[in-house]
């Protein structure tokens, strides 16, 4: 399945990120990742604080994982516009610009390391 | 007589001034005053045409809730709360069409939020 969502599915393979990857546009795609991705999968992209993550069918993958970074910075472009039917990801295409997705990968390509941010400000207590 | 030739000569500029004001020594002209409001998901006027080198001034006005309005190749970036306004001066240094994104997230349609600038010469 993971060799036919790489090859088949998941489109876009060969769209570079038209952003630099510095730190001013990983600072950028923290905080767009802050405000519409953190819900599942954690400051870190690592699942840190998520209460369900454990509990859901497929589970929630961590964005450091192989699987994940073995996409095309076009494929995760690809995945975040129009999600991954039917896991739970949903698209984002229209709800954060194109801008803000494109920063969001520059961000997942470092991602900070597990449990260093903390819990999302909705699941403390 | 030579004060009479200078006097003459300097009514001769002024009238001169006058029909052609075109050609009087222009002071440093204000900033073009631009008003933008921002509302969910959308910017009003959704399309502005400038002039590169001209100093402008964008003043943005929120009518809900906290907005943004970043042009990342013209390193512009402002935000305001809900039902605030604030203003940005900057000088388009470069020709071309530049979209501008709401920088603060607003909700379902914010990634649709966006202001065209055409900047010519």
């Amino acid at each position: 399945m993971t060799f036919a969502k790489h090859t088949v599915f998941i489109r876009n393979k060969s769209q570079a990120n038209p952003l630099p990857s510095n730190a001013t546009t990983w600072a950028d795609g923290k905080e767009a990742f802050s405000h519409y991705c953190v819900a599942c999968h954690g400051l870190d992209g690592q699942n840190t604080g998520v209460p369900f993550a454990d509990h859901i069918s497929p589970p929630i993958p961590l964005l450091t994982s192989k699987d994940v970074q073995g996409y095309s910075d076009g494929q995760l472009k690809w995945i975040l516009d129009n999600g991954i039917s039917p896991s739970g990801m949903p698209g984002s295409k229209g709800t954060l610009s194109d801008d803000e997705l494109w920063s969001i990968i520059v961000y997942l390509r470092h991602l900070p390391p597990a449990g260093s941010q903390g819990t999302p400000e909705m699941y403390n207590p | 007589m030579k004060t009479r030739v200078i006097r003459r000569g300097m009514l001769v500029a002024i009238m001169v001034a006058g029909i052609f004001p075109g050609c009087a020594p222009k002071a440093q002209s204000s900033p073009r005053r631009i008003e933008v409001t921002a509302r969910r998901f959308e910017f009003a006027p959704a399309e502005i045409t400038l002039k590169k080198g001209q100093p402008v001034v964008l003043e943005l006005k929120s009518t809900d809730a906290a907005h943004g309005l970043r042009f990342r190749e013209l390193n512009v970036n402002v935000k305001v709360g809900a039902g605030g306004t604030t203003e940005v001066q900057f000088t388009p240094d470069k020709t071309g069409d530049f979209i501008g994104h709401c920088s603060v997230f607003c909700g379902s349609g914010h990634g649709t939020m966006a202001l065209t600038l055409h900047v010519v010469d």
